[in-house]
């Protein structure tokens, strides 16, 4: 793009953000050995809900629509890991692989008709669905163990340590944030933001805009499987709650933190998330209190959340080569 | 009202019923306690739909703020045990009490997010909630209360051999009165008109110069206030418990969405409707009957998003 | 039907809550046109250019596109027929830049958009920069179309309906607010799009210099009816249309 007067300056910002990935991801990997298994285990959490919370994204800061029931494809996929493995004895890989198709597919009926909506709509009927399948897990005894939940869903052998778990976690979810990553920046994930931005122009361009919707809300909906399906053999245990409406606004919350225009401001917002809440757990009982002052706050003043503002910090002119940088 | 899910005092209520055979009594008491849990419904999902109708915000955390009015009820109904009708001056002591709290919510907060998007506002309110809960919490502690009723609503009454706990009757007439009260309020009252002009055409409002801001601090305060009178209504029901707002939330929503956004009339059709659905399923699926709500809710929204009673312009 | 016939309406008829907002029309177009529609305020002109893109369903009559019933198609699939529509308010992508506008319309045209894997800056790039070069806007190439300037809104309409490669090109009003040079600008691309390329050109318009300088054909809409249709040179002394509509204009 020889044609960008602004070029040198983006490439030089495009650099630094990939220079701190390398950086994150080197810490990543050697984290581990410098920290405890308590932290270990926040690790993991975050890496989930990041995974969790980037899948939300792809609705909220992609298409433009706010989902409230995206909680239902990760908890349809951590029940899908953890009755396959319980009742059926099914390896955890083949498992994670069931997660994300039956999340997919619940994710293909409720965006069948939720797509049809947008707005205020659109937030209350996946609201609406999410509440209805958290009855249905709650109340189905025989099958899903109702409010009881599942327990004793253990992770293979190999992956007992949580040191284990940690690595095979990061190494999940980096290969799913790439993937989400490519799909972001292909002609796909344009055309989701041309759908955020103007669906009615979209449609006259020539898309069928509630087809690219669905598609957009399945892969959504399968990688919020696979983020459930983690969870599983990390806590040994699911239960209803992890349905319900609740859970779905803790990726609505690490969005709103890290920002929403980046790529990567919900894993950001997951680690401050998940990082203050096992910090500020350890000491109080006020940490609803303490975040619900965090994101009010940042809605008040930093709307753009982290991400927005470290990008204000950047860039003081109006243009950009990518809308959605990493 | 219990507020379903894990909350759910069904279980009793459903080995009570069992083994009698289906009689006209039995579903005419279904139907009444059908009705109370809707006017309770009704109670906190008009103070949400006003609020919604004119100030265009969708409170997540009005039921919060419901569970504040029934905490501050029991508060009230503590200090004043030693004087007589204790519950009936600590209810609308904690409506009043919870509007002053609502106006300086508006003031202090809410005024700030009119001109966000609607997920900005959706997200803040949602926070509001876990602020407003961990509040509770540090404020009432984690045990739970219960108010002792008066003798007069102390035992059930039979209705044409129909069982009703008699504070159910309480529970409907407040209902009733409200929606009278507001109805009347709304088309017979000058500022009715205002708050009618006002979900129909917020520039029309400001034309006629009359100071939106000010309609959106005491809209607010109406809402809450009903949320605060529903708050007490409620706290005499079985026990206050921290989460309760939880569930009761989600099913106003319902109740809006079944009745149409910005509409009275809808609200009330709307909380009947489910409060019933409730009621009587717990006959003949006790399991089912959050599933159906929201079955109902879902159709509702995708054959008509607007609901029974709304317009489909605001989205 | 004429086989030459690139666009076919008959008798086309459109009521909202009782009103008519088109009342048996019938128009048809042959390949190649640079035809006008004009009229005053209200009278029907958007709603027929919605009518013909699918954005509203008419209650009777019927839309031919080569050949083919379009009547109740939806517009996207009318779009992909080659049938292209530019907007009377800019209706772009604000929070995206002007290139990538661009380009959304170029990889749609080209059937791309279901790629989920090829990151979408190395697609269609010589296809974007030429149209952006074409219309005049490279130099705001990297800016948020939302930060645009009225007119280069307006001027980027163009662009991403030139990136639809479209046969049948429908403009709602594209000068509107421009300046005189702006306008003298957008006028003559518009006509080397339809003298250079061949597309077929409806579009509608206020400014009636506009209209006499440009169109080859002019039709006048009054009260969601056709009044007059036929060269400018014989409408313009068409008693009537003097009347209902020049008459108040001049």
């Amino acid at each position: 793009m020889q044609w960008s007067h602004n070029m040198r300056f983006f490439q030089s910002y495009a650099m630094k953000k990939q220079l701190w990935i390398i950086v994150v991801i080197i810490i990543a990997a050697i984290l581990p050995t410098i920290i405890g298994a308590f932290w270990i285990n926040v690790a993991v959490e975050i890496l989930i809900m990041g995974l969790f919370a980037v899948s939300f994204n792809m609705i909220f800061g992609y298409m433009g629509q706010l989902s409230f029931g995206h909680a239902a494809f990760y908890g349809v996929g951590a029940y899908t890991v953890g009755l396959l493995m319980a009742k059926l004895s099914i390896p955890f890989s083949l498992s994670l692989i069931a997660a994300m198709l039956s999340a997919g597919a619940f994710a293909l009926i409720i965006g069948y008709f939720c797509i049809r909506l947008t707005g205020i709509y659109f937030a209350i009927l996946t609201l609406s669905f999410g509440q209805l399948i958290y009855y249905i897990v709650f109340e189905w005894y025989s099958f899903t163990g109702g409010d009881n939940g599942l327990q004793g869903i253990a992770a293979p052998h190999l992956l007992s340590s949580v040191t284990a778990y940690y690595y095979f976690t990061l190494v999940i979810v980096i290969a799913a944030l790439i993937v989400m990553w490519y799909i972001s920046r292909s002609p796909f994930g344009y055309t989701m933001r041309a759908i955020r931005d103007n669906a009615n122009r979209t449609r006259f361009l020539g898309i069928n805009v509630k087809r690219y919707m669905l598609i957009n809300f399945v892969i959504a909906g399968a990688f919020a499987g696979l983020a459930g399906g983690l969870w599983g053999p990390f806590n040994q245990s699911i239960s209803p709650d992890l349905l319900n409406w609740t859970e779905s606004g803790i990726p609505v919350f690490m969005t709103v933190i890290g920002g929403s225009a980046s790529f990567l401001g919900p894993m950001v917002g997951s680690i401050i998330y998940t990082f203050l809440n096992a910090f500020v757990t350890g000491f109080t009982q006020y940490w609803p209190l303490i975040i619900g002052i965090v994101i009010m706050l940042i809605i008040l003043f930093s709307p753009g959340g982290i991400q927005g503002l470290i990008d204000k910090w950047y860039k003081h002119s109006d243009s950009s080569d990518e809308n959605i940088e990493l | 009202m219990e507020t379903g899910g894990r909350n759910s005092g069904s279980k009793s209520e459903r080995e009570e019923i069992t083994g009698e055979s289906m009689d006209f009594s039995l579903i005419f008491s279904q139907f009444l306690s059908g009705l109370s849990r809707g006017a309770m419904l009704f109670l906190i999902a008009s103070g949400l739909s006003l609020i919604f109708g004119v100030m265009n915000i969708l409170n997540f955390a009005h039921a919060a703020l419901w569970l504040v009015g029934a905490y501050l009820a029991y508060t009230f109904w503590n200090l004043l045990q030693p004087y007589g009708f204790s519950l009936w001056v600590s209810i609308p002591l904690a409506a009043v009490a919870l509007s002053a709290i609502g106006w300086a919510i508006e003031r202090v907060l809410i005024r700030r997010i009119y001109n966000r998007t609607l997920s900005e506002q959706l997200v803040f309110t949602f926070a509001m909630i876990l602020v407003i809960d961990n509040l509770i919490k540090i404020i009432w502690g984690v045990q739970d209360k219960a108010i002792v009723r008066p003798s007069i609503v102390a035992s059930p009454v039979f209705i044409f051999g129909a069982p009703l706990d008699s504070y159910f009757i309480f529970v409907i007439f407040t209902g009733a009165v409200v929606a009278i009260g507001l109805w009347w309020f709304l088309s017979k009252t000058k500022y009715g008109h205002i708050i009618k002009a006002a979900v129909f055409s917020r520039e029309m409002v400001s034309a006629l110069g009359i100071p939106v801001p000010k309609i959106y601090t005491w809209v607010f305060v109406l809402g809450i206030f009903l949320a605060g009178l529903a708050g007490g209504v409620q706290a005499p029901i079985g026990s206050i418990t921290l989460g309760m707002d939880n569930a009761v939330i989600i099913q106003a929503f319902i109740v809006v969405v079944i009745g149409g956004f910005g509409s009275l009339l809808g609200t009330l059709v709307g909380s009947i409707i489910v409060g019933e659905i409730y009621a009587f399923s717990i006959l003949f699926w006790p399991d089912g009957a959050m599933i159906l709500i929201f079955v109902v809710a879902a159709i509702m929204l995708i054959i008509r998003p607007w609901g029974l009673f709304g317009t489909p312009m605001r989205t | 039907m004429n086989m030459t016939d690139i666009l076919k309406v008959e008798h086309l008829c459109k009521s909202f809550g009782g009103i008519m907002a088109t009342q048996d029309v019938s128009y048809s177009m042959k390949s190649g046109e640079f035809s006008a529609i004009v009229g005053p305020n209200g009278a029907g002109k958007t709603t027929f250019f919605h009518l013909i893109s699918g954005y509203h369903r008419a209650d009777s009559g019927s839309v031919w596109y080569k050949e083919k019933n379009i009547t109740k198609w939806p517009p996207h699939k009318i779009a992909r027929l080659g049938v292209t529509r530019c907007f009377q308010v800019s209706n772009n992508y604000p929070m995206l830049t002007t290139y990538e506008n661009v380009r959304q319309a170029v990889l749609t045209q080209k059937k791309r958009t279901l790629n989920l894997f090829t990151p979408a800056k190395n697609l269609a790039v010589e296809e974007t920069l030429n149209i952006l070069d074409m219309v005049g806007i490279s130099d705001n190439a990297n800016t948020m179309a939302g930060n645009l300037s009225q007119g280069d809104k307006k001027i980027l309409e163009i662009a991403m309906a030139l990136g639809s490669k479209p046969e049948l090109l429908y403009l709602d009003e594209p000068t509107a607010g421009m300046s005189s040079d702006e306008t003298y600008k957008t006028m003559e691309l518009i006509k080397r799009l339809n003298e250079q390329m061949g597309v077929t050109i409806l579009f509608t318009e206020h400014d009636m210099p506009v209209v006499f300088g440009y169109a080859h054909r002019l039709t006048v809409l009054h009260q969601g009816a056709i009044i007059a249709d036929g060269i400018p040179e014989e409408v313009r002394s068409d008693k009537m249309v003097q009347k209902v509509y020049l008459g108040e204009e001049e």
